[in-house]
C-alpha cells in the first residue's frame, strides 16, 4: 500500500457516492419523463439525504443501526476491492456481507412489512448469488485466475466469450438495483410497496446511511458490468451506462412479479444460459489473455 | 515425551469416564472444569511435543494386542446381544457378519509384532479439536443435563457422562493410530458409543434412531474391514502405508483402489453423506450435547478424517474425481434439504452434512491447495458447529422451542446467547471467518471440474439462504416482555469460548495454515500448495484474499457505529402497522374490519414444496448411490 494506492482509495471513497448520486437522480429524471413529468432536480437524491441526516433517530430497535453500518462499510469495501482488481470470487463474497447485513437489519425492527421484505431479499439471493459466482468462474476459465488484474491487462474483452452471462448480468443488475419486475423487497420509486418493505423502519440518519450505501451500490453494480469490457475503459463505461439505463427502462415498463416468479425464471432461464457459456469456455479452453 | 502423551490421551478420558461413575452427581461440574483444563493442556502439549511415530514393540504390544482383540471381541458380542433383545433383525444380522469377518481375520491375518501411532499435523488438529471441543461440550453439559432430565424424567447421568469421556478416548486413539487393525477397533467403539447416547433416552424414537445409527455404521465398518482384509494381501497394516505403498504412481494407486474405495464408504457411512444421512438426523433425538460432541468434534469428524489420509492413494485418479462428484453433490443436496427444514436441529444436521460433503469434494479434487482446504475445514466447522449445537441446546431450554419460527424476538430475551448463535452463523457463511475462507479455496480448486464447481455454487447460495434466515429471525426484536434469563457459568462459559475460539482461529488462519496444514500436504501429497503470502493475506496460484483488510472493515464498522451512535440520540417507538395499531392491548396486533384484533405473524419462506424432504429424499439416495457404485467401479475398472 503506498502514497497512490491511498489516494485512489480516497477518491474512490469520495467520488463513489457523488456518481451515484447522479445515477440516482438521472434515474429519477427519466422515470418521470417517462411517466410525462417534468420530474425532481438532478440532484434530489442529494437533498434527500441532506434532509434525512437532519431528522431525528426514531428506530424500533437500538441495534438497528448497526446494520446499516454494516451494510455501508461491505459496499466500499467490496468497492475498493473491485478498484484495486482484486480476487473477483472474494469481492462477490464480500459483498453478500452487505446484502445480508441490510437484510437482517431489516429483520431485526421485527415489523411485519419489514419481515416480509426481507424473506423475500433472501431468496433474492437464492436468485443472483449463483449467476454471480459462475460470472466469476467464466472470468477463471478465461484468463486462468480469479484476479480482476488479468481481465484488464487481457487482449480480448471478457464480453466476447461470455455474451450468455452477460445477459443474465444484466438480470442480476435489475435483481440488485431492486428495480420492476423484481422491486419486491423495496423499492425507490412508490410503484407497487408493501410499505416500504425491508425498510419500513429506517428513518432519519439510518435512512440516510441505507441511501448512502444504494449510491455506492450503484457504482459497485455498474464496476461488475464494467469488467466485461475492461480492457478498454471507454467501452466498459458505455456498456455498464447503457445498462443501468436499460434496467432504468425495464423498471418504468414492467410490473412486480411474485418472486417465485424471478426464482423459475434465475434458476432455469439464467442458470443455464449461464452453465451453457461455462460448458462452451470448458470445452473450447478459450482464453483472452 | 511424545510416547507418554499419546498414552494419556487415551488413558485420561478413560479415567475421567470411571471418576464420572465413581462420584455423585454433585462433583460432575468440578470433574468437567478439571478435564477441560486437562484435555487443553494434554493437547497442546502433544503440538508441542512435535510430529513423530510411536512404535509399540514387545514385551508390551503383546498385552496390547490381547486387550484390542479382547476389545474388539466384546464390542461385536454388545451388538449381537443388545439388538436381539430389542429384537432388530438387520443390526443382528451385520452383527453376526462382522462377527464372522473378525473371525477370519483373526485366523488368516498374518502375524503382526508391533503396532504403531503416527502422529503428524493432522492428528495434532484433530487431538486440538477432539480435547479442547469435545471437553468444552462436556462442561457445558452439566450445566445443560439436570434441567434437561428433569423435563424427561430420566436418571442416567452416569451412563452419560461415562459414554462421553470415553467417547473422547476412543476418538483421540482413531486419530493418532497407524495399524490399521487398531484404528478399527476405535472405529468401532466410537460406532458404539453414538449408539449409546443416540439412545440415551430409552423411549421407542430414541431405541429405534440409535440402532439405525448402528446398522448404518455397521455396513460403514463391514466395508472398512473387507478394505483392511484386502489391503493386508499387499502387506499394507498401516495407514500411512496405504500412502506410502501408492504414492503418485498410477498404476500402484490401481492396485489398492478398491479396499481404499471400501475404506472411503466406510468413511461416508460414518460422515453420514448421503445415502447414509438418515442416521445423522434421527440423532438429534438425543440431549444437545451429544449432538454437538457427534456433529463437531467427534463422529462424523473420524470419517473425514480417514478419506483426507486416504488422498495420496487416489489423487488424481477417476477414484479421486467419482469422490469429488459425490462429494459436491451430496453438498448441494444436502444444502437444499436444509433450505426446507423449521427445526433447528434438522437445520444444523443438514448442513453438517452437507459441510462434510464439502470436505470430501475438497479431497477427491486432491490438489495440494483442495487438500489444504479440507483439513482447515474440517477445524474451522468443528468450532462453529458445536458453537451452534449448544447455543441451539441452550435456546430450546430459554424458549422451549427449537422451531427456527419460535426464536424471533430471542435477542431481547437472551442477548448475548443471541449474539453467540450470529456469531456462529455469520462464521458459517460469511468473510472474513475460517469457514467461508476455506469454501473459497475449494471452489478456487475446483474450478478446473465444471460438474463439482457447479454442485458447489448452486450449495454456496442455499447455504447463505438458510444461515440468512435464521439469523435474522433470532435477531428480529419483538414487542414482548423481556423474559428472565439465568446465565450459568457452565454453559456460558463453553459458549464464549467456542465464540472467542472462532475469532481467534480466524484472526490466526495463516499461522494456522504454516504450522499445521502446509506440512500435512507435504506429507500426503509430496508437494506444498502453491500457497504464499504473510499473516493477514493469503495469496495462491488462481486468486488472493486480504483477509485482514476484512476484519479492518469490520473492526470500523464497529468503531463507527458506536461513535456515530451518540450523534444521533435514538428514539424508540413501537412499529409502524399503517395507522392499524392497538394503542390498548398488545402493540403487536392489527384492528381489523371487524374492530377486533389480529396478531400479525409473518413466517420465512421454506419452500417445501421444491426443497421439501419429501420431494428430495428419494432422488438423493437414487444419485448418491448410483455415485457410489460409480466410485466403486471406477476406481476398480479404470
Amino acid at each position: 500500500m503506498n502514497m497512490t494506492d491511498i489516494l485512489i482509495a480516497a477518491l474512490v471513497i469520495f467520488v463513489a457516492p457523488i456518481i451515484g448520486c447522479l445515477y440516482a437522480g438521472i434515474d429519477r429524471k427519466i422515470t418521470a419523463r417517462l411517466q410525462g413529468r417534468v420530474g425532481p432536480p438532478l440532484l434530489q437524491p442529494y437533498y434527500d439525504v441532506k434532509k434525512l441526516l437532519s431528522k431525528d433517530n426514531m428506530v424500533v430497535n437500538p441495534s438497528q443501526n448497526f446494520y446499516v453500518v454494516v451494510y455501508v462499510a461491505f459496499l466500499i469495501l467490496s468497492l475498493l476491492m473491485l478498484v484495486f482488481r482484486a480476487d473477483i470470487l472474494m469481492i462477490i463474497f464480500v459483498y453478500t456481507v452487505s446484502s445480508i447485513a441490510l437484510i437482517v437489519g431489516g429483520m431485526s425492527t421485527g415489523s411485519p412489512y419489514a419481515r416480509v421484505g426481507s424473506s423475500r431479499e433472501i431468496m433474492a439471493i437464492l436468485a443472483y448469488e449463483p449467476i454471480l459466482i459462475l460470472y466469476a468462474l467464466a472470468i477463471y476459465l478465461l484468463t486462468g485466475t480469479f484476479k480482476l488484474s488479468a481481465v484488464v491487462d487481457a487482449s480480448t474483452p471478457l464480453l466476447v466469450y461470455t455474451p450468455l452471462i452477460f445477459i443474465a448480468m444484466i438480470v442480476v443488475l435489475n435483481i440488485k438495483l431492486k428495480k420492476s419486475p423484481f422491486d419486491y423487497s423495496t423499492s425507490h420509486h412508490a410503484h407497487q410497496e408493501l410499505v416500504k418493505g425491508m425498510l419500513t423502519e429506517y428513518s432519519g440518519p439510518g435512512m440516510a446511511g441505507i441511501e448512502i450505501g444504494h449510491f455506492y451500490e450503484y457504482v459497485f453494480l455498474t464496476g461488475l458490468i464494467f469488467v466485461f469490457w475492461a480492457v478498454n475503459p471507454l467501452i466498459g463505461l458505455i456498456i455498464s451506462a447503457a445498462a443501468f439505463f436499460f434496467v432504468t427502462l425495464i423498471d418504468n415498463i414492467t410490473a412486480r412479479v411474485y418472486w417465485q416468479w424471478m426464482l423459475k425464471l434465475s434458476w432455469s432461464v439464467l442458470l443455464i444460459l449461464s452453465i451453457v457459456n461455462i460448458a462452451f469456455l470448458y470445452f473450447s479452453e478459450a482464453t483472452i489473455m | 515425551m511424545i510416547e507418554n502423551t499419546v498414552m494419556l490421551l487415551i488413558a485420561v478420558p478413560i479415567l475421567f469416564s470411571l471418576l464420572f461413575v465413581a462420584l455423585p452427581k454433585s462433583l460432575y461440574k468440578y470433574l468437567a472444569w478439571a478435564f477441560f483444563i486437562i484435555g487443553v493442556a494434554l493437547s497442546v502439549n502433544l503440538v508441542l511435543d512435535g510430529t513423530g511415530v510411536v512404535e509399540i514393540g514387545e514385551p508390551n504390544f503383546a498385552m496390547f494386542e490381547n486387550i484390542v482383540l479382547i476389545l474388539e471381541v466384546l464390542v461385536i458380542l454388545f451388538i449381537i446381544a443388545v439388538s436381539a433383545k430389542y429384537k432388530n433383525w438387520p443390526t443382528l444380522a451385520l452383527g453376526i457378519i462382522s462377527a464372522a469377518i473378525f473371525a477370519y481375520t483373526f485366523t488368516n491375518a498374518p502375524h503382526a509384532e508391533g503396532a504403531s501411532f503416527n502422529i503428524d499435523q493432522f492428528s495434532q488438529i484433530m487431538i486440538l479439536i477432539v480435547n479442547i471441543v469435545g471437553t468444552a461440550i462436556i462442561l457445558f453439559a452439566t450445566g445443560y443435563m439436570d434441567e434437561y432430565e428433569e423435563h424427561r424424567h430420566l436418571n442416567r447421568q452416569k451412563t452419560f457422562y461415562f459414554t462421553m469421556s470415553f467417547f473422547l478416548a476412543a476418538m483421540n486413539g482413531l486419530v493418532m493410530a497407524d495399524t490399521l487393525g487398531w484404528l478399527f477397533l476405535f472405529w468401532e467403539l466410537t460406532t458404539l458409543c453414538s449408539f449409546v447416547l443416540i439412545s440415551y433416552n430409552m423411549d421407542e424414537e430414541g431405541i429405534n434412531n440409535g440402532f439405525r445409527a448402528l446398522a448404518l455404521n455397521l455396513v460403514g465398518g463391514i466395508a472398512f474391514s473387507v478394505g483392511i482384509i484386502l489391503l493386508a494381501t499387499n502387506d499394507i497394516a498401516t495407514l500411512s502405508g496405504i500412502g506410502v505403498y501408492a504414492g503418485t504412481d498410477a498404476a500402484a494407486m490401481a492396485v489398492v483402489a478398491l479396499p481404499v474405495a471400501l475404506l472411503c464408504i466406510g468413511g461416508f457411512a460414518k460422515s453420514a453423506q448421503m445415502p447414509f444421512q438418515s442416521w445423522l438426523l434421527g440423532a438429534m433425538v438425543a440431549p444437545t450435547p451429544v449432538s454437538a460432541l457427534l456433529h463437531s468434534s467427534t463422529m462424523v469428524n473420524a470419517g473425514v478424517f480417514l478419506v483426507v489420509k486416504l488422498v495420496p492413494a487416489f489423487a488424481g485418479s477417476s477414484l479421486g474425481t467419482a469422490i469429488a462428484v459425490y462429494g459436491s453433490f451430496t453438498f448441494v443436496m444436502c444444502s437444499a434439504l436444509a433450505l426446507s427444514q423449521r427445526n433447528a436441529k434438522r437445520v444444523l444436521a443438514y448442513s453438517t452434512i452437507a459441510n462434510l460433503g464439502l470436505i470430501i469434494a475438497s479431497a477427491g479434487i486432491g490438489t495440494p491447495l483442495a487438500v489444504a482446504a479440507a483439513i482447515m475445514l474440517i477445524l474451522f466447522h468443528a468450532i462453529s458447529k458445536a458453537l451452534l449445537f449448544l447455543c441451539t441446546g441452550e435456546i430450546e431450554h430459554t424458549i422451549g422451542s427449537r422451531d427456527i419460527e419460535d426464536m424471533s424476538g430471542l435477542v431481547k430475551k437472551a442477548p448475548l446467547l443471541t449474539t453467540l448463535a450470529a456469531l456462529g452463523m455469520v462464521s458459517m457463511l460469511l468473510p472474513p471467518f475460517g469457514v467461508l475462507l476455506t469454501k473459497w479455496v475449494s471452489m478456487e480448486a475446483a474450478s478446473s471440474n465444471p460438474i463439482v464447481i457447479v454442485f458447489l455454487i448452486l450449495g454456496s447460495a442455499l447455504t447463505t439462504v438458510y444461515y440468512a434466515k435464521w439469523m435474522g429471525t433470532i435477531l428480529s426484536s419483538s414487542m414482548d416482555k423481556n423474559a428472565v434469563h439465568h446465565k450459568k457459568p457452565e454453559t456460558y462459559f463453553p459458549l464464549s469460548f467456542l465464540g472467542l475460539a472462532i475469532v481467534a482461529t480466524s484472526i490466526l488462519v495463516f499461522t494456522i495454515y504454516d504450522y499445521f496444514i502446509r506440512p500435512q500436504v507435504e506429507i500426503l501429497l509430496n508437494t506444498a500448495p502453491t500457497v504464499s503470502g504473510q499473516a493477514g493475506q493469503f495469496t495462491s496460484e488462481i486468486g488472493a484474499f486480504a483477509y485482514a483488510a476484512i476484519f479492518v472493515a469490520l473492526a470500523l464498522a464497529f468503531v463507527i457505529y458506536f461513535a456515530t451512535r451518540n450523534m444521533f440520540t435514538p428514539r424508540t417507538a413501537g412499529y409502524y402497522m399503517c395507522g392499524e395499531n392497538n394503542m390498548e392491548m398488545d402493540k403487536l396486533m392489527f384492528r381489523n374490519g371487524l374492530c377486533s384484533y389480529d396478531k400479525s405473524s409473518v413466517s420465512n419462506i421454506y419452500l417445501q414444496n421444491t426443497f421439501g424432504e419429501s420431494k428430495l429424499t428419494t432422488l438423493g439416495y437414487a444419485i448418491s448411490i448410483i455415485l457410489i457404485i460409480i466410485a466403486l467401479a471406477g476406481g476398480v475398472l479404470i
